[in-house]
C-alpha cells in the first residue's frame, strides 16, 4: 500500500504556520461543539470566507476546517453532559447515559472518559481513512462519466434512507439543491440559465451565499424562538479524572463505537447522528444485561462518542477518493475545494497529495491537540455555555454578513443570503434538513457535467448508464438502499402487530 | 462553575442540525397542523416544479457540443420535484410547527433588522449598519438596554478591527465619515 502521500501530508502538516492552524482550528471547534446555538456546519460555513480572505492556501484551511469539524465533536459533548443538550448532532446519544453520570455527581469524570473515548475514535477513524484512502481512489480511478453518475444516485439514494425519519423530505431538499445548482451559465452551451438577467446570477449563486444563508441566518431565528426552553441544570463537576476501572470497562465499547462510526461515515450522506445512533443500540444490545444503560453507564457513554468521531475521519474518504461527501459537514468542505478551484475525485490524491495528505495528517496531529485541550482545559470550555444569546446571536448575524462581502464585495450576495436564509427557515420549520441541499448543491455541477459527457461519448444512448459492471453494481446498491428501509420498518411493523395479537 | 451552567441554561439552547434524532417531540405541531404545513408546503413545491420545468424548456441556446443540452437536466430535476411534491402532499409527516403572536413578531424582526441593516451597509458605512444589528437584535434577545448598548458598540468596533486591520477585507465606510 502506497501511504507515501502520508508523509509528504505529515511534512505540510507539521510546519509552524500549519501546527498553529491547526491549535486555532481545534480551539474554535471545541468552542462550536460546545456552544448548543451552534454546530459544526455553522461554524465551519462562518469560518471558510474568513480563511479565504486570509489568503491560506488550500491545504492551510483544509486543515483548518477539519480541526474544527474534529473540534466540534469532541465539545458536542461538553453541553450534552452538563445541559443534557447536545452541542451538535452527534452528540445526541451522548446525553443519554452522559446527563445522568453527571446527575449522579460524576460529571467530571464523564467528561474526562468521554474526552479519552473521543480520543480512540479520532485516532482509530484517522488510521482508518489513512489506510482506506488509497485503495478506494485506486478504484475509483477507473471511473468514467457513466459511472460517476451513477455513483452520485447512489449517493443520494442512501441519503434519502438513512437520514431522518421522512425520506421525501430529504430527496426534496437534495433536488432543490441540484435546481439552485443550474442557476448561472451552462459552460457547454453558453446559455444562461435561471438567472433572471440578473448579472451577478451568471456565475451562479455562490456557495458561501448558499451555505451561511441556510445555517446561520435561519438558526439565528431558530434559537430566538427557542430561547428560554428548561433544562435541568448539573451543579456539582466532581472529579475531574476517569477511573482506571471504568477506561477498562469502557475499552470494548470505545473500539466497538470507533469500528461502527467509521463505517457508516465511509457511507455517503450519512453523519455522525446516524453512527452515535446506531452504536449506542449496538452497544445496549451487546452489554446492557443489567439494565443500567440510559442511567448513567460508562459504555453507553464511551461508544456515540467514539462513534461520532470515527464518523467525522470516515466522512472524508468518500470526500477525498470520489468528491462525494459523506455528510453535511464535508459537503461544505468540498464546497470550499471548489472554491480554490480544485475538483475533488480520485485525481485529487496524485495530482494534490500535499491536500489529502495534508488534511489525514491533521487529523492525527489535531487528535493529540484535541486530547490535550479536552482533558484539563474542559472546565474552561465549560465556561462559554456562559455566554449569554444577545452577545453570541448579533455576532453570528455580523460573521454572516462580513463573510459574505468579503468574498464577493457585493450587497447583492448579502441580500441573496438574506432571502435563503429565510427560506431555509420555512423550511426547517415544515421539517426540513438542510444537508441534503448542500449536498445537492454540491454534487449538483458535477452531476449534469458526468451525464452530459456520457451521453456525449455514447452519441446520446443512454444505454452507457449501464454499460459497465461499475454501474450495474452502483444502480444494484442504489436500489437496494432505497428499498431495503421500507422493507425492514415494513417487517418490523408485522412483527409488532404479530406480537400484539399473540399477547391479546 | 454553578454560575456557568445556571446562565447556560438560561440561553437558546438549539438542538442544532439535529431534527432527525431529536429526543423530545416538544417543538413537534400537532397533527392536524402538520398535516396543513405540509401540504402547504407541497403546493408551493409543485408550483416551484411546474414554473422551474417552464423556464427550464424555453432556456434559449445556440448551440450544444452534447446531445443533452442545457434544457434537459433542469426539465428532469422539475418532473422528479413535481413526483416528489405529490408524494409530500399525500404523506406530509411531521413539521415543526411555525411560532405565534408575540414570538413571531420577535422572530421576524431578526431578518428586519438584518434588511435594515444591509440596506445601510454601503451608504452609512460598516460601524452604523453593524451598530444598528447587533443593538437591535440584542433587544429582541431581551437583553438590558444598557449591555445591548455596550454589546453593539463593542460588536462594532471589535469587528471593524479584526476584518480591517487585521483581515485587511475593505469595509463600506460610509458617507457619514467621508467614505
Amino acid at each position: 500500500m502506497n501511504l507515501e502521500y502520508l508523509w509528504q501530508g505529515f511534512s505540510v502538516t507539521l510546519t509552524a504556520q500549519n501546527l498553529l492552524i491547526g491549535f486555532v482550528g481545534c480551539f474554535i471547534g471545541t468552542l462550536v461543539g460546545a456552544l448548543p446555538a451552534i454546530g459544526p456546519i455553522n461554524g465551519i460555513a462562518l469560518l471558510l470566507p474568513i480563511a479565504y480572505t486570509m489568503g491560506l492556501p488550500a491545504e492551510s484551511t483544509m486543515i483548518l476546517l477539519a480541526a474544527v469539524y474534529c473540534g466540534a465533536e469532541y465539545g458536542g459533548r461538553i453541553s450534552s453532559i452538563l445541559l443534557n443538550v447536545p452541542g451538535d448532532a452527534g452528540a445526541v446519544m451522548t446525553a443519554m447515559d452522559g446527563y445522568p453520570l453527571a446527575r449522579q455527581g460524576r460529571a467530571g469524570e464523564a467528561l474526562a472518559l468521554s474526552g479519552l473515548a473521543s480520543f480512540v475514535g479520532g485516532m482509530l477513524g484517522a488510521i482508518g481513512l489513512a489506510l482506506f484512502a488509497p485503495l478506494l481512489a485506486g478504484l475509483a480511478i477507473g471511473f468514467g462519466p457513466a459511472e460517476y453518475f451513477v455513483l452520485m444516485i447512489f449517493a443520494f439514494a442512501t441519503l434519502g434512507s438513512m437520514v431522518g425519519s421522512q425520506p421525501v423530505k430529504t430527496l426534496i431538499g437534495c433536488t432543490l439543491g441540484l435546481m439552485l445548482a443550474t442557476v448561472g451559465l451552462d459552460a457547454t452551451s453558453g446559455a444562461y440559465r435561471f438567472t433572471f438577467n440578473e448579472p451577478e446570477l451568471g456565475d451562479g449563486i455562490e456557495f458561501v451565499v448558499l451555505v451561511i444563508g441556510l445555517f446561520s441566518v435561519s438558526e439565528a431565528m431558530l434559537i430566538l424562538e427557542h430561547e428560554g426552553r428548561g433544562v435541568t441544570v448539573i451543579r456539582e463537576l466532581g472529579r475531574m479524572t476517569a477511573r482506571w476501572t471504568d477506561i477498562v470497562k469502557s475499552t470494548g465499547a470505545s473500539l466497538r463505537g470507533s469500528l461502527i462510526g467509521f463505517v457508516v461515515g465511509v457511507l455517503p450522506g450519512t453523519g455522525a447522528s446516524v453512527s452515535s445512533a446506531v452504536s449506542y443500540t449496538t452497544e445496549k444490545r451487546i452489554s446492557d444485561t443489567e439494565g443500567t444503560f440510559g442511567k448513567g453507564d460508562v459504555r453507553g457513554l464511551a461508544a456515540p462518542e467514539a462513534a461520532n468521531n470515527a464518523t467525522a475521519c470516515g466522512a472524508f474518504v468518500p470526500m477525498l477518493t470520489l468528491g462525494v461527501p459523506g455528510s453535511g459537514t464535508t459537503a461544505v468542505m468540498l464546497g470550499a475545494l471548489m472554491l480554490y478551484n480544485i475538483q475533488p475525485g480520485p485525481m485529487l490524491m496524485v495530482e494534490r497529495p500535499e491536500i489529502v495528505g495534508g488534511l489525514v495528517a491533521s487529523l492525527f496531529v489535531g487528535n493529540f491537540i484535541l486530547l490535550a485541550l479536552n482533558l484539563p482545559l474542559v472546565q474552561i470550555f465549560a465556561r462559554v455555555l456562559t455566554v449569554p444569546n444577545w452577545l453570541l446571536v448579533p455576532g453570528i448575524l455580523v460573521l454572516s454578513i462580513v463573510g459574505v462581502y468579503s468574498t464577493h464585495a457585493s450587497v447583492f450576495s448579502i441580500f441573496l443570503m438574506l432571502g435563503i436564509g429565510m427560506v431555509g427557515w420555512l423550511m426547517r420549520k415544515a421539517g426540513f434538513d438542510m444537508a441534503p441541499i448542500i449536498l445537492g448543491f454540491v454534487l449538483g455541477r458535477v452531476m449534469e457535467v458526468n451525464l452530459r459527457n456520457a451521453l456525449a461519448i455514447s452519441g446520446g444512448d443512454p444505454s452507457i448508464l449501464f454499460g459497465s459492471t461499475i454501474c450495474v453494481v452502483l444502480w444494484i446498491l442504489a436500489a437496494a438502499v432505497a428499498v431495503l428501509p421500507f422493507y425492514l420498518s415494513r417487517r418490523s411493523r408485522r412483527r409488532q402487530q404479530i406480537a400484539a395479537s399473540t399477547a391479546s | 462553575m454553578e454560575a456557568v451552567r445556571a446562565q447556560a441554561a438560561g440561553n437558546g439552547l438549539r438542538f442544532s442540525e439535529m431534527r432527525e434524532n431529536s429526543m423530545s417531540d416538544e417543538s413537534h405541531a400537532s397533527p392536524g397542523a402538520s398535516r396543513m404545513i405540509g401540504r402547504g408546503a407541497a403546493l408551493c413545491l409543485l408550483a416551484l416544479a411546474i414554473t422551474y420545468g417552464i423556464g427550464g424548456s424555453v432556456i434559449e441556446y445556440a448551440f450544444s457540443s452534447d446531445p443533452l443540452g442545457p434544457r434537459a437536466f433542469p426539465v428532469a430535476l422539475a418532473t422528479v420535484l413535481g413526483l416528489l411534491a405529490v408524494w409530500y402532499f399525500l404523506s406530509p409527516g411531521q413539521a415543526e410547527g411555525f411560532p405565534s403572536g408575540a414570538l413571531l413578531v420577535r422572530v421576524l424582526s431578526v431578518p428586519v433588522l438584518l434588511v435594515v441593516s444591509v440596506a445601510l451597509f454601503e451608504p452609512a458605512g460598516f460601524a452604523v449598519s453593524i451598530f444598528i444589528l447587533t443593538l437591535g437584535t440584542a433587544l429582541t434577545f431581551a437583553a438590558p438596554p444598557s449591555k445591548a448598548l455596550a454589546g453593539a458598540a463593542g460588536h462594532a468596533a471589535l469587528w471593524w478591527f479584526v476584518f480591517s486591520y487585521l483581515l485587511e477585507v475593505h469595509l463600506p465606510v460610509g458617507a457619514l465619515f467621508g467614505g
